[in-house]
């Protein structure tokens, strides 16, 4: 490596910078997105149920029945109870989407009541899996915990069999914001070294701005490092927007060492930007090439275990996200930002970072001979 | 408006379209891609999930009720022998979730059993924590049949959905997803490269009007984008085994309808442009808050009032809601009437607007 080298890497770098620096829709990628995201991910988003509209048929008519639907209403998912006369009329509404859950206590609950043996049923809408699994646990745990012949303050003897106490830990209260906020800077980055290096090298072809720097004493190897230093720097620059947004607005800092953050995102950014150099590699235009990585950073995103938990996909589709860059580093920033991790937690994530870096290299190499429009 | 003028441009489109292998690729291949992908990562079923145990008692019980914990196959008991060794596997992220059985369990009448999720992974855990709590406390009753069960039992059902499976959920929003995003894109790309090759302005010089260019412009990409949802439709049904419950006519009517809002979309997009990047970008922009806040991925009833409101104003959410009707709950037109009042609104008032973004450019 000679001092020729780095200085001709700097060189295109600098050129790099202060093209983009005048690049109207480059800022709006860099501004816009990040902010655009940090709201909606932070304040709009949640799994959590909340606002449930729901139903009850109460054909008991009596004061337990109400004393279960006061009990439910009061953990808070749902908005206050319709009464219904009938269970078609509940059919009805949940067909046409207007409640989520109708719940139907029988004629004889009093009874039953007395006998020791109360049932009810609940009708969920199965149309949206996620709420309902949701909305039937929170019912039926209310109902189990529910002492049906406790009247008025006067309180049974009988303890409950087992007394389970749980415990959320990283995050008492389960908030989706800390959940989607630990990889948020993952996100971003993503989006910024993908789509925008991609479109980067094609439209230096398309404009024949190429040819003109293969022309001058850099080789291509120099261009493409040069060109990529800017968009490191900018990488980081998201982090820092990512962890401080985050903590000065919630309070979300990282638990963990953020000096192991800083490290582990540098494999992240690399292995993200050599795809973006793979991307416009194999494009011939910049709009197909922005199809391309559009249509990578998509499924990246939804597989990789940012939006929903890959523990749960099945085989095959789960392993099939390990191929994605996200999947690794969204691991690591979670042990660290959520969990108190520390250098010993990314071990593995920088590893595996390292090699799809190594591997998308390697194909690169097989690509990029020269190529002249 | 000249019906033979008109046939031309649509001709003159369809094969500029279709010349295209690239864009054919993307046509055929996004969609499928999507569908696949969208439709096997929504799973509310927790399987084989491995769960921390630390055992502390140690005796014929707690072990039972371990087997009996384990035997559902909804978890997987791994052991440990410290509580130490439990914090250290959920930061490292082996296990989601753990239980740990007090020293003196089996001796005390009233056990206290203690459950620990990893709230990092906040979806995970309250997934896990639906199965989790009631298994422990099925278990348990078996276990120490002591005390006297109380509380009320609930008998669930979900309809349209018995098993609560994800795949129909994604599939019909899936829908949405593809037509709002990729039918936007691709017009906006082809009217702005038309105009960077000069042929956009050959057109405008042509004896055709604005509103036959722009026509000429939706009529075949709203074709193309039609066959592309049937494409859908049969491959949802064949590959994934989810086939609309209801009309699939009237499905593919809605669809037509919504198409035209996307393409119309596309056309803004470009016209107000100057490369074929800056349109990309207004898109993907664009698509960022469509995709997230259309209630495609993530419910629009949990979210504050504020984007509640807002998101009323992007015509997919009323799209969505619709394809998830007509496919989950098998509605039929007077159920969704309101829905597509507002769709076909949008899409009128869209269309006008980007035929006079074409006219403001001539």
């Amino acid at each position: 490596m000679s001092r020729r080298f780095w200085s001709n890497i700097w060189a295109v770098a600098y050129r790099e910078a202060l093209v983009r620096r005048h690049d109207v829709a480059f800022l709006g990628v860099v501004v816009m997105q990040p902010i655009m995201m940090f709201v909606i991910f932070g304040v709009a988003l949640s799994n959590k149920p909340a606002n449930v509209p729901w139903a009850v048929v109460d054909r008991s008519g009596g004061e337990v029945a109400r004393r279960l639907v006061t009990d439910v209403q009061a953990t808070g998912y749902f908005l206050p109870p319709v009464r219904l006369a009938g269970y078609e009329q509940g059919r009805r509404l949940l067909k046409r989407g207007k409640m989520l859950a109708v719940l139907v206590v029988p004629d004889e609950f009093e009874r039953d009541v007395e006998r020791g043996r109360p049932r009810v049923q609940l009708l969920l809408d199965g149309s949206d899996p996620l709420s309902a699994a949701r909305i039937g646990a929170y019912v039926a745990q209310t109902a189990a915990a529910f002492r049906p012949r406790d009247r008025g303050g006067e309180r049974h003897a009988a303890a409950p069999a087992i007394d389970v106490r749980q415990r959320f830990w990283f995050n008492p209260t389960l908030r989706d914001r800390t959940f989607f906020l630990a990889a948020l800077a993952g996100m971003l980055l993503t989006n910024l070294c993908l789509s925008v290096t991609s479109t980067s090298l094609v439209g230096e072809r398309e404009a024949g701005t190429y040819e003109q720097m293969l022309s001058l004493p850099t080789t291509s190897l120099e261009i493409v490092l040069g060109k990529l230093v800017p968009y490191v720097a900018v990488s980081y620059a998201l982090l820092l927007f990512a962890t401080l947004a985050s903590g000065l607005v919630f309070g979300i800092w990282p638990q963990g060492s953020f000096v192991a953050l800083v490290a582990v995102t540098f494999p992240y950014v690399l292995a993200s930007l050599a795809i973006g150099v793979f991307v416009s590699a194999v494009a011939r235009t910049s709009a197909q090439a922005v199809f391309i990585s559009v249509f990578f950073v998509m499924p990246s995103f939804v597989l990789s275990g940012v939006m929903y938990p890959y523990q749960l996909m099945p085989h095959g589709v789960r392993e099939l996200g390990g191929v994605f860059p996200l999947r690794w580093y969204q691991i690591a920033s979670r042990r660290i930002i959520e969990r108190g991790g520390g250098f010993g937690d990314i071990v593995v994530p920088a590893l595996a970072l390292g090699v799809i870096f190594a591997l998308i290299l390697l194909a690169l190499r097989w690509r990029m001979r020269p190529r002249l429009a | 408006m000249n019906r033979r003028r008109l046939w031309t441009l649509v001709r003159r489109e369809a094969r500029a379209t279709l010349r295209d292998p690239f864009t054919l690729v993307v046509l055929v291949a996004v969609p499928l891609g999507a569908l696949l992908i969208f439709g096997f990562v929504l799973a509310t079923d927790v399987k084989q999930l491995p769960l921390g145990v630390l055992d502390a008692s140690d005796t014929p019980a707690s072990r039972r009720l371990v087997a009996d914990i384990g035997a559902t196959g909804t978890f997987v008991p791994r052991r440990y022998r410290s509580r130490d060794a439990v914090a250290r596997a959920l930061v490292g992220g082996e296990i989601s979730a753990a239980i740990v059985i007090p020293p003196d369990f089996a001796e005390r009448r009233s056990q206290e059993v203690q459950l620990i999720y990893d709230g990092g992974e906040a979806v995970l855990a309250g997934n896990a924590e639906a199965f989790l709590k009631s298994l422990v406390v099925t278990s348990a009753a078996d276990v120490v049949p002591t005390a006297p069960p109380g509380g009320v039992e609930v008998v669930t059902r979900a309809l349209f959905n018995p098993r609560l499976d994800g795949k129909p959920f994604m599939v019909a929003g899936t829908f949405g997803f593809v037509l709002s995003f990729l039918t936007t894109l691709i017009t906006a790309v082809s009217i702005v490269n038309e105009r960077l090759t000069g042929t956009f302005e050959q057109l405008q010089v042509t004896p055709a009007t604005s509103l036959e260019i722009l026509l000429g412009k939706i009529l075949p990409l709203g074709a193309v984008f039609a066959g592309d949802v049937a494409l859908m439709v049969v491959a949802a049904g064949l590959v994934l085994g989810v086939w609309p419950q209801g009309s699939i006519m009237f499905f593919l009517l809605v669809s037509s309808a919504y198409v035209l809002i996307s393409l119309a979309l596309g056309v803004i997009f470009s016209a107000t442009s100057a490369t074929a990047a800056e349109a990309v970008q207004k898109t993907v922009l664009f698509s960022i808050p469509l995709v997230q806040l259309s209630g495609f991925a993530f419910p629009i009833r949990n979210m504050p009032l504020v984007f509640r409101w807002l998101t009323e104003l992007f015509p997919a959410t009323h799209y969505i809601r619709v394809s998830r009707a007509i496919y989950i709950r098998a509605a039929g037109p007077t159920a969704v009437l309101p829905e597509i009042s507002i769709i076909l609104l949008c899409g009128l008032v869209l269309v006008l607007y980007a035929r006079r973004t074409i006219e403001a450019r001539a």
